[in-house]
């Protein structure tokens, strides 16, 4: 097939290399999941990678998780800023700045410029989170870090390899400050890995159709999406919608952080809208500018077009207002080490907002946090572990069916709980229960809010310590329609000698002995609708399945049994 | 002395059979059958019969592979089924492993259970993970569950208990005394079904093993009734995931084993035809009416795929089970799959299809929107009045006003944009193929490259140019391959277990002994007794520490420490690109594979009178290769009338009954002496221009 230099690109040539882009960020994915040494990577699937265009716009991303929806964009424009043209072919660039388009700084983005007959054509990308980067707590993310050099090694924007070749020196100072060194370079190896089969790939593709056809093609395919995404928007109605919600505390402080969103729809573009929302707090769950962009982006997507492969074209009608150094745009040297359990309500601001306008795409609120907890500690060898985890829990309903049970929060996405025999094969822990959190209830509704779960952990052997950070541990995930809140998450540490129970939220020392039993407890959603309105044979199908309570069928939904005739 | 198999597919019933006394070959297609397919298979033996003279009394072989136990699962038509499982544990199976693959939809669900919760029970007993009893199990537990059950008419019980795998004791007396309480209900054990760890995924696979087992037990024993009825009596086997054949008896046990039994039929053809050419690596490639399935062997052997799920795409976790399956990557490109303009503008090739009804436009059933198959006729690839074998006309106008659909908004001529839409279709195809081959290690310049079903010999010899493989190969009838595969198939069985240990001191030592257990299993499973010839070849799961995911790596009985970690250090280079020579290594599963030997499908060499090139030619048609090229004359040849050895320069095509071979300019054409078509490049520096 022929394609033209002019900027125009036959429609058959532009499928095959759409094709070709998605094929590579797969394949990237693909390398990385196999090879990575780090649980976090190859269980939680805690990575994405992406290609982007020489201008630094994303045209492909691997389908991971929802984290890194809008970040790859911003961390490649800040490197271009950085570098200019100071880059040749075999350059490997790394950064996990937070306020250069980052997250936190445990979160590694390894950067490739792709060169084609002597000029740069594409960059790929590839971020990870890595289990541990030093700084004042095992994993590096103390939840009451107050600063961001509590919170491990920065590099923002450094050449880890020139011509190909590894950089000693860099290494070396990764070695040297960081907890688990084996574990950090041998992903630091598949995060190179993988950019460098990207770089193959598009260099294939570049052979085959010529550079200026696959550059025209990236144009083309960012503007199809642009002018998909500027569809969906233009068929809303024109108007302003607010939102409000509250931060259960910011692991310095308990004390509420409330937070709103005005998002304007006027024609084709939609505006988020964040100012009034509090100066950077305290503690780590600031996000930085970058990270506030990919929340919304997350939202927007989930409006426009959910399950097309994603590029920059599609967040071209948005823009994100927000004043510097607020909680959702925080600077140096402000605490980002639990940026998600902030962003994540950017995210649901803007969700919370447009959910009436667009039932088909939106639920009620959900539990929302990703209530991590890292437990670590000395197996029966004597050698060091850590298992970090993020929590599964309850969705919200929506207006035709209940919330998802058990499913993991908005801010990861392909992101797999961990299986109880492999975690007992490989910790010195015990579950003893892993199930639904029925007890604990869902939010009420015509549809009701999903399930979270709870889950059991002995631990077995002395000395072993965690430490967690759990939102809405005091502010339901919200109804709609006149739905019921949901319900709360929490960590429940009961003592196996003293049998005394403790309850926290974000907590950056919980102290562990042999027999203790460490309780996660995450929310069920929120409701969709009037309880009242709930029909009978659901009700009867959760009393069948022990979802519901006789008392909590005739309290909260009017259900009585049928007399006896 | 006739072997005979019959596949029963989505739309047809194929049959295939050979007698290997006289060389003759019977053939029939029948429509399936679809609520009971024994009919199918039944009508086809008659059609059989009828046509092609085939003597059922004279079947000394009959494999069956067919579509019963997917279709129940993906219908949910099995039976009522409980889960018994470890207190605190009755929600695993319906939570899963908590993903969203579609992470934009705010509204997604994680699949549904096949079990509700009112008929998902727990007993107290616990087992760790070295296999220690932690609490012994509670019998008293059952008794309240057995009444549930009885109460409920629950007609099958699948029981896990977590680390069943290092331990199945309490598993099996649970087994014990639920079958000795519910007699009339199937009673499943996960440790039978599988001694893999994860315990979500071992429940799915139990629990789906226990939901389609009354249903393919009644199934197989209504077929080998029916056929015993009619005088069709010899060994029964029934065609199974993992590339081998298994007795009705084996297969009735554990049916999740025939998951994807008619695809694994084309791909231990396409093992049979690579052995035949002495080629140990072969890609494979079916092209049905609705998808494309690809498959890498390796060694001569099936690759299996250590993490199949089922249902899932992009945007569905799917059902994990833990049954050995072929590893197959399908997509949505098949001869019927359609070809549109999407609302980016852009020209996409399926995954919708045609299907057989209406069928592509040029079938003159009712379709009208283009399909891959439309494009072929267009460019003239199909003739309209051959196409299998003159049965079905096809109508030229039809297809070109379905492509002008395409071709009018994309501003290109009719020919242009079928030859896009082929184009598009063989785009997917490549990625499908890479992901079998560069994006696990593999090398597809080392392989032959197998391609079968409707639509794939006329795609094949552009495929194999652009994968720069060593010679494309077009088996005997490639139309119905997957029922000649099964012919070819043998009896096999995979015994897979997990097991820890780290690669040192008498580690290997300790494998060996437990796969002679293994061995024992496997001779006990065929139940030949001392004097079968089973082959076994052994490998062991593998993984630096740290990582989760191991590589299977092959393993020799005697194997030292040495030799087995460099052959490990090369297989996880091979596939991830990288070695740790350092780190230290552990096992995590060993896995066995038996196969039973047997005689295997001997293939004839072609006989018959010997006549020239010339006359095998039927005649000359004009296809479109777009570009400077334009309409090229091509000569058309026969199949049947070519004869062994013959070399023949391209362009030209071929034609059969059940599919149409098109080589391109600058390649090749070779019978071998059994009939099969070898294309190469002519001259190798071309190879892979395109």
């Amino acid at each position: 097939m022929q394609a033209a230099a002019g900027g125009w690109v036959d429609p058959v040539t532009q499928e095959i290399i759409e094709g070709k882009l998605l094929a590579t960020v797969d394949e990237m994915g693909i390398v990385m999941a196999r090879t990575s040494m780090s649980p976090v990577i190859y269980e939680v699937l805690d990575f994405a990678c992406g290609v982007l265009s020489a201008e630094g716009e994303l045209v492909a991303q691997m389908n991971g998780i929802t984290l890194f929806t809008g970040t790859f964009g911003a961390q490649v424009k800040a490197l271009i800023a950085r570098f200019g043209t100071n880059l040749e072919d075999g350059d490997i660039l790394l950064t996990n700045d937070p306020y250069a388009g980052g997250t936190h700084a445990c979160d590694f983005a390894i950067v490739k410029p792709i060169f084609f007959e002597g000029a740069l054509f594409a960059y790929a990308i590839n971020v990870a989170h890595y289990l541990d980067v030093g700084g004042s707590v095992p994993g590096s993310l103390a939840p009451n870090a107050t600063s961001v050099f509590q919170e491990g090694l920065r590099l923002p924007g450094v050449k880890i390899a020139r011509r190909d070749v590894f950089s000693d020196d860099i290494l070396h100072i990764i070695r040297e400050n960081v907890r688990l060194p084996e574990i950090a370079l041998g992903d630091l190896t598949a995060q190179v890995a993988t950019v460098r089969v990207a770089a193959r790939r598009m260099g294939e593709i570049a052979e085959k159709y010529g550079a200026s056809t696959v550059r025209a093609a990236f144009d083309h395919l960012l503007s199809a999406s642009e002018r998909l995404s500027r569809a969906a928007i233009a068929a809303l109605a024109d108007g302003t919608y607010h939102a409000r919600d509250v931060i259960d505390g910011d692991g310095v402080s308990d004390a509420p952080i409330a937070v709103e969103v005005t998002v304007t729809i006027a024609g084709d573009s939609i505006v988020a809208d964040f100012t009034g929302c509090p100066k950077a707090v305290a503690g780590p769950i600031n996000c930085a500018r970058g990270a506030l962009e990919s929340a919304v982006r997350t939202i927007v997507k989930a409006l426009v077009g959910p399950q097309a492969p994603s590029n920059e074209g599609w967040f071209r009608p948005l823009s994100v207002v927000a004043p510097s150094g607020t909680i959702f745009t925080a600077e140096k040297p402000s605490p980002t080490g639990w940026y998600y359990e902030g962003s994540v309500h950017a995210s649901e601001l803007v969700w919370k907002a447009l959910a009436p306008l667009m039932p088909a795409r939106f639920s009620a609120g959900s539990y929302s946090s990703l209530c991590v907890v890292y437990i670590s500690g000395r197996d029966a060898q004597g050698e060091p572990f850590i298992h970090i985890e993020p929590q599964h829990g309850g969705w919200g309903a929506s207006e035709t069916r209940d919330g998802a049970n058990a499913l993991i929060a908005l801010t990861d996405g392909d992101t797999y709980n961990y299986s109880v025999e492999a975690i007992e094969a490989r910790f010195p822990l015990i579950v003893k229960r892993y199930g639904l959190n029925v007890e604990g209830g869902t939010g009420a509704g015509r549809r009701r809010g999903g399930f979270g779960i709870i889950r059991e952990y002995e631990i077995h052997g002395d000395g072993a310590e965690a430490y967690c950070s759990f939102g809405r541990t005091v502010t339901q995930p919200w109804g709609m329609a006149g739905g019921l809140a949901g319900t709360l998450n929490g960590l429940q540490v009961r003592c196996g000698v003293s049998g005394n129970t403790r309850t926290f939220g974000r907590e950056p020392h919980i102290a562990l002995g042999n027999g203790d039993v460490l309780r996660i407890v995450t929310g069920g959603g929120g409701g969709w609708g009037a309880p009242i309105e709930r029909e009978r044979h659901l009700i009867e199908q959760d009393l069948t399945d022990g979802l519901l309570s006789e008392a909590a069928a005739r309290d909260t939904y009017g259900y009585q049994k049928e007399l006896q005739q | 002395m006739i072997r005979l198999a019959t596949d029963v597919g989505g739309t047809f019933t194929d049959l295939v059979g050979y007698d290997e006394l006289t060389g003759e070959v019977f053939t029939a297609k029948s429509l399936t059958t679809v609520d009971d397919q024994s009919r199918g298979v039944l009508q086809a033996i008659a059609d059989a019969e009828q046509s092609d003279g085939l003597r059922r009394r004279d079947v000394t072989f009959f494999a069956h592979g067919g579509t019963t136990v997917i279709n129940a699962i993906t219908e949910r038509k099995g039976v009522k089924t409980a889960l018994v499982t470890t207190s605190g544990f009755r929600d695993v199976l319906e939570i899963g492993r908590g993903n969203r693959p579609d992470l934009y939809n705010l509204q997604f669900h994680s699949p549904e259970p096949f079990v509700p919760r009112h008929l998902r029970f727990e007993v107290r007993e616990r087992i760790d993970a070295k296999g220690n009893v932690l609490t012994q199990l509670e019998l008293d537990d059952l008794k309240p569950i057995i009444k549930t059950c009885l109460e409920e008419g629950v007609e099958a019980v699948a029981i896990l208990f977590l680390h069943s795998y290092a331990n199945p004791e309490h598993e099996a007396l649970c087994a014990d005394i639920l079958a000795d309480a519910l007699p009339c209900a199937t009673i499943c054990a996960s440790h039978e079904v599988s001694r893999q760890w994860r315990e979500y995924e071992r429940s799915n696979t139990v629990v789906l093993n226990a939901y389609v087992q009354p249903i393919i037990q009644y199934y197989f024993e209504r077929l080998e009734e029916a056929l015993t009825e009619t005088d069709l009596t010899c060994p029964y086997y029934a065609m199974q995931s993992n590339g081998g054949i298994a007795t009705f008896d084996q297969v009735v046990k554990s049916p999740l084993t025939l998951v994807e039994s008619g695809p694994a039929g084309g791909v231990a053809g396409a093992a049979r035809i690579g052995a035949l050419l002495s080629e140990t690596e072969v890609l494979s490639l079916d092209v049905g009416g609705t998808t494309a399935k690809c498959s890498l062997i390796k060694n001569s052997r099936p690759t299996l795929d250590s993490e199949y799920r089922l249902e899932r795409s992009r945007i569905n976790p799917g059902y994990a089970v833990q049954v050995p399956v072929v590893d197959i990557v399908e997509i949505g490109a098949g001869g019927g799959s359609i070809a549109r303009i999407d609302q980016r503008g852009a020209l996409s090739v399926g995954p919708e299809s045609a299907g057989s009804m209406p069928g592509p436009a040029c079938y003159g059933k009712g379709g009208s929107r283009p399909t891959i198959s439309d494009a072929l006729l267009t460019i003239g690839v199909f003739d309209p009045t051959t196409f299998a074998n003159g049965t079905m006309p096809l109508d030229v106008e039809k297809a070109r006003a379905a492509i002008e659909m395409l071709a009018v908004p994309l501003g290109m001529s009719i020919e242009d944009a079928a030859l896009s839409v082929i184009e598009i279709a063989h785009a997917n195809m490549i990625n499908a193929l890479k992901l079998v081959t560069v994006q696990r290690g593999h090398d597809p310049r080392d392989a032959a490259f197998v391609i079968s079903g409707g639509a794939g010999p006329a795609l094949a010899a552009r495929l194999g140019r652009d994968l720069k493989v060593k010679s494309t190969v077009v088996p005997l009838h490639p139309g119905i391959f997957s029922a000649w595969g099964m012919l070819a198939a043998e009896p096999r069985a995979d015994f897979r277990s997990t097991w820890f240990s780290p690669l040192t001191g008498d580690a290997l030592t300790l494998a060996g002994d437990r796969f002679v257990v293994l061995e024992q299993d496997a001779a006990d499973y065929f139940g030949k007794g001392h004097e079968a010839e089973i082959r076994f070849s052994y490998s062991i799961e593998a993984r630096y520490r740290g990582q989760e995911h191991g590589v299977f790596t092959r393993y020799e009985p005697g194997d030292s420490e040495e030799a087995f970690s460099e052959r490990f250090h090369a297989a996880h280079e091979k596939a991830y690109s990288f070695r740790l020579a350092h780190s230290a290594i552990e096992i995590t599963m060993l896995h066995l594979e038996a196969i039973l030997s047997g005689p295997v499908i001997a293939i004839p060499k072609l006989k018959g009178e010997v006549i020239s090139v010339e006359e095998a030619r039927c005649g000359t048609r004009d296809v479109y290769f777009g570009g400077t090229e334009g309409w090229v004359s091509c000569p058309v040849y026969a199949r049947g009338r070519l004869r062994p050895h013959t070399t023949l320069q391209g362009p030209l095509i071929v034609e059969e009954s059940t599919a149409t071979t098109l080589v391109l300019a600058g390649q090749q054409l070779a019978l071998t002496q059994e009939g099969i078509m070898i294309i190469r490049e002519q001259d190798h520096s071309q190879s892979g221009a395109a």
